[in-house]
Parts: C-alpha cells; structure tokens; sequence
C-alpha cells in the first residue's frame, strides 16, 4: 500500500492543478465549510460558557445545601443551622473556590404607593463578594457593609415599580420565626443593576439583620459554593452529600434544569450545523469530482490500457480527493484558529444587553481554542468528504479502456 | 501448440443487436509470430483497430478465441486482462495519448512503476529508452513542450520500456508529417531488426507498408489477405 502511495501521490498531486479553477472552488467550499463549522462551535461554546457564567455568578453558584425540604417550601420553618465542623471541613476542600451562607425567605415588600412579593436574602456581604456578582453590580448607592447592615439593596427596575429610590425607606413583612407577622422598615442604600427579573425579585440585607428581623437565632437557609472546573462538580456533590446526608445538596443542573437544558441543547446544536455544512460540502465535492472524472474518461481508460487495474485507478482518483480534501481541511482549520485568535479578547455584546437579558446570554463572549473538537470535526469533514468522493472514483476505475482506444482513433 | 505470440481462432465481433447489430469482424484466424512486423491495413471500416482491440486485451471477442503468449483471454478477469497489458503488450496511439501532467522520463517511468521496479532502475531504463529513440536531452519537457514527433517517440518508448512481446499501433503516423513520419517507421523498423521486438501496425500509410514484413489486408470484418514479404 505504502509502495502504492508512494507511486501515485505525486500524480495525484500534478493531477489537482490540471485544473486550478475547478481545485480552487472545491478548496474554498471545503475550507469555508470547515471554518464555519470550527468557527460556529467556538462562538457556540463561549456563547454557552457566557450564559452559564452569567446565571451562574448572579446568585445560583455551581452548588447549594439546603435543609430537607426547604425548596419544596422555603420558609422559616424550613431553615437550617448553620454549618457544622463536618461540613465546614468539607466546604474547605480546595476544589471548591468559596462558598457563603444566605438567609432566604418570601417576603413582601411595600413602598407608599405598591406592595410586592419578593425574596429577602440576608447575606454576609464580605463572602457574598466571592460567590455573587451583585455586591459589583451596584449603580447606586452602595452595597451592604456587613451580616448586621440593616439598610437594603434593591433592584433599579424594582425601586422603579415601587417609585422608591436610594434613602427611602421600604416595609418589608413575612413570617417570624415565632409564627407570627414580621414587620420593619428598611433604608433604601442601594440599588443594583442586572436582569429585570432579578432585579424585581430579590432584595438584599444583612444576614444578621434579617436573623433579627425575622426573629431567629442563627438560622440560615442555603451555603452556596463556587467550583472553577467542571469536572470537580459531581466529585465534590458526592463528598458534600457524604458528610451532609439528611440535607439536600444539588448541583447548578439541578437547581436550574432550564439552564442546564439550554447548555446541552447549545453542544448539541453543532452537530446540526455540522450535518448541513457536509451536505452542502458533499454535493460540492461530488459535482466537481464527477465533472473532474468526466472530462478525463479517455485518460482513465489509457492508463488502463497501459496495464493499470481498475482498483489503482479508484485508489489514484480517491488519493485526488483526500489531498483535495486535507487541503481544504487544513486552510478551513488555519481560517477558524485565526478567526478565534482575532476574537479571543472578546467579542462585546453589550450593545444587545436588553435581548440578551431576555435569553441570560452574557453580554461579552470569549471563544476558546479548543483542540479536541478541532481534530474531531476536520477529521469528521476529511473522512465524510472522501467517502462521498469514492462515487466519482468508482465510476473512473470502471472506465472501459477500448472505449478510451475508440475515442484516441 | 504453435509459437504464436497472439493466435485468433475463428473470431467474431458483433456490436449492437438484431437488426442494429454490427459485424465488426468475421470468423477470422490469424498467428502473430515473434519478430514480425507486421501492418493492418484496409479501409475504414475494415476491422483493423477492432482486431487491434482483441490482439491486445483491450476487448474481447463475440465468438472464437483469442490467445496472447498462451493465455486465452475470455478465461481472464480485468484485473488478469491489465496485467496481461502491463506484461506483454505495448501500445502506440495515433493521438500519442501521453500523461500529461507527467515528463517525458515520468511518463516511461510510470509504466515501470506499474511493473514494480526500484526508482534506480526505473531511472536508468528511462534514460536508456529515451536515447534509444533519439530523444537524449528532453527528459523532463512535459508532453504540451514536445513536437507530435517527439511525443510519438515517447509513446514508442514508454511501450517499448518494459519489453513486452508484441508492440500494437494504430494509425501510429496519422498525425504526423511525412519526414517525421519516415523517421518514425525507420525507428520502430530499427527496433524490430535490432530488438527482435514484435510490432503491428495498423495503418493506411504507403511509407509505413514499404517497410512491412508482412501484409494483412482487411475488408468487411474478414482477412481479404496476408502476404509474408521478402
């Protein structure tokens, strides 16, 4: 075989140029779809990594734990203690980045003018710095300054609905841990600026404050942790869940199926881009190749004449189309690396951020290099193209050489 | 059992059927010999490049059989009927039907890569032939850079290259002038003198006659004749 190589891949080669139109056009359909396909799943990929970086760093975390029972009914029946010296030597392992508590209960929150349910979350705003992106997201104002701040942060579009502003005040009720109606009034010291529906929904306090406030002792409702790779998540759900086994800890995929349905439906999107690229690509390869064999019809009938069996002429035509092919392949590949380094900084976004609320899509998107997937699909694309290119190879080799005889008299 | 490189027995060639069908050639007989030279020759429509066709593997016949150095070629697959081809026969084509994309010295070379020998030999046997068809000096100019003439002593060569038994042309010289023509016929006669190589020539060219040694005249599908001259 290697004798066989040796022998026609230099003709094959010569072959290629016979018509340099003809191999240009097929190079670019090949490169432009491969490009597309590397490029689109790069783009994908950040786009994904993005949206789930932006959900995720809002207030989700990669984790949560909760008391058994708490997200079925969240309430102040349903909190817990806060962490044990099991759990808080559990929390300390160092896949996880941080982690912090939180006071989560329903609440209700009234101005002079509107009343509107929301959830109060009691937070210790030093931890809360490095599991949540809020504390940064203040554009008023400022953000609390410790467990026992009794002032609130709130969202823009929130203050807007109850046309209060920064150093107002707001009532905020629920139910004390006694049973009873809880009431207090709060200031107003910041107002903080993400997506609309977070901004209505959840207002901010200090975790000892809202204890007091709701008339607890040190109750708290979740420990929320950040992991920075993925592939420590189930590992540190398992161990988590391990020392913890009468309370419910879940992954991000858990607490946020949507989320988790859009990332899979986004990896899985590629490869329906994929299927149509290749079969543009195939009708191309095929086109050109059949015309290619076509037009040569007297010569592969010669060169069997010269004593060449049929299968070398399938091996020499397919040999065409894989160099055709992998030439393609590896221009489309140089296209796509230069097309993700030119973007690697990061493509901005933000001139769409009210869409892109609407779909939690991060507003600025960083495709990666990712070598895997790069070797996968031109391989992919490679291999298909040359399969596809076997149709018009077979039809060479079955060229009759006294028909070739006929048409050289 | 004769020494006949090629014998036909009775051979047919019917192209088409029923009222459309063709008789190309007609129950003919005939024995190629090692060392003639031998020209085809009839006028159009006579069968000569049909017989040329089955002399070398190229087709096979309706009826009868045809032989080449002891293989019958209607017992053979296309993958024994090229390798038939590689060994025992070489062509020459009116239209010089050289690679194109390949040198003088990669075209003859090709062949004898086909045949499996090593690049040094390979090398050697080209330059060899080449010189031997007075085309020393040219090896690497691509056939679009080399007269008709040239191009004809290419194809000669590259047939002649892997010494097979019997050479076949057809109308070798129609697309040459006459005083390259002449030197055409007076090399492939050479060659038959010195190299005892086997040729048959299909041809309507008086000059190209003057030199046979043997006269197969077609006509209708049938051998009308063949003289043995001198």
């Amino acid at each position: 075989m290697m004798n066989t190589i040796r022998i026609f891949a230099p003709l094959a080669w010569r072959n290629l140029w016979r018509n340099p139109r003809r191999t240009l056009i097929t190079l670019v359909v090949v490169s432009v779809g491969l490009w597309s396909v590397l490029a689109f799943n790069s783009f994908l990929n950040a786009w994904t990594q993005a949206s789930k970086d932006t959900t995720l760093q809002l207030l989700l975390g990669q984790g949560q734990i909760h008391a058994a029972g708490y997200m079925d009914d969240p309430g102040v029946e349903t909190l817990m203690p806060p962490p044990s010296d099991g759990l808080l030597k559990a929390l300390g392992d160092k896949r996880i980045n941080a982690w912090a508590t939180r006071l989560v209960v329903p609440s209700v929150v009234q101005s002079e003018y509107k009343t509107l349910p929301v959830m109060i979350v009691g937070v210790d705003p030093k931890a809360e710095g490095r599991v949540s992106s809020i504390p940064g997201k203040v554009v008023e104002g400022r953000y609390l300054n410790g467990p026992d701040d009794d002032g609130v942060v709130i969202g823009r579009h929130l203050a807007e609905r109850l046309k209060t502003g920064l150093g107002r005040r707001v009532i905020l009720m629920s139910q004390g841990a006694d049973g009873l109606l809880a009431e207090q009034s709060f200031d107003v010291v910041g107002l903080y600026d993400v997506d609309q529906q977070t901004e209505d929904y959840y207002v901010f306090t200090g975790r000892t404050a809202g204890q007091k406030f709701l008339r607890l002792k040190d109750e708290i409702a979740e420990i929320v942790f950040t992991i920075p790779k993925d592939q420590d998540l189930a590992p540190v759900i398992r161990s988590l869940k391990a020392v913890a086994p009468d309370m419910d800890v879940r992954s991000w995929k858990q607490l946020s199926p949507f989320l988790a349905a859009t990332n899979s439906f986004m990896s899985g999107f590629i490869y329906i881009w994929l299927s149509v690229v290749f079969t543009l690509m195939a009708i191309g390869i095929v086109n050109t190749q059949l015309m290619a064999v076509f037009e040569r019809t007297h010569e592969f009938g010669l060169l069997q004449a010269l004593g060449m069996k049929p299968r070398l002429v399938l091996i020499m035509v397919t040999m065409e189309s894989t160099l055709l092919i992998g030439l393609g392949v590896l221009i489309g590949m140089a296209m796509a690396a230069a097309s993700i380094w030119v973007t690697s900084d990061g493509i901005d976004l933000s001139g769409f951020a009210r869409g892109l609320e609407l779909v939690q899509g991060g507003q600025v998107l960083y495709p990666k290099f990712d070598a895997g997937s790069f070797v996968l699909f031109s391989l992919v694309i490679w291999i298909l193209g040359i399969v596809v290119a076997l149709w018009p190879a077979r039809r060479a080799s079955k060229c009759s050489p006294v028909e070739a005889m006929r048409m050289a008299t | 059992m004769t020494d006949a490189i090629v014998s036909c027995r009775g051979v047919s060639k019917i192209f088409g059927s029923g009222e459309l069908a063709v008789h190309a050639l007609r129950e003919v007989d005939l024995e190629i010999l090692p060392g003639d030279f031998a020209t085809l020759a009839g006028p159009s429509g006579s069968g000569k490049t049909t017989l040329l066709n089955m002399i070398g593997a190229l087709d096979t016949p309706s009826s009868g059989h045809v032989v080449i150095d002891g293989q019958d070629l209607g017992s053979l697959s296309k993958a024994q009927l090229s390798d038939l081809r590689l060994n025992k026969v070489g062509f020459v084509f009116q239209a010089y039907n050289l690679i194109p994309v390949l040198s003088a010295r990669e075209n003859i070379e090709f062949v004898l890569e086909l045949h499996g020998l090593e690049r040094g030999e390979r090398r050697q046997r080209a330059t060899d032939i080449l010189r031997e068809v007075g085309l020393e000096g040219m090896e690497d100019r691509r056939p679009a850079q080399l007269s008709g003439g040239q191009q004809q002593r290419v194809a000669v060569a590259r047939a002649l290259v892997s010494r097979p038994r019997i050479v076949l042309a057809d109308e070798p010289t129609a697309n040459l002038d006459s005083r390259t023509t002449g030197e055409l016929v007076q090399l492939m006669y050479r060659l038959n003198r010195e190299m005892g190589t086997t040729f048959v020539i299909g041809t309507h060219d008086p000059r190209v006659m003057e030199h046979s040694k043997r006269h197969i005249e077609l006509l209708d599908g049938r051998i009308a004749s063949d003289e043995r001259i001198g």
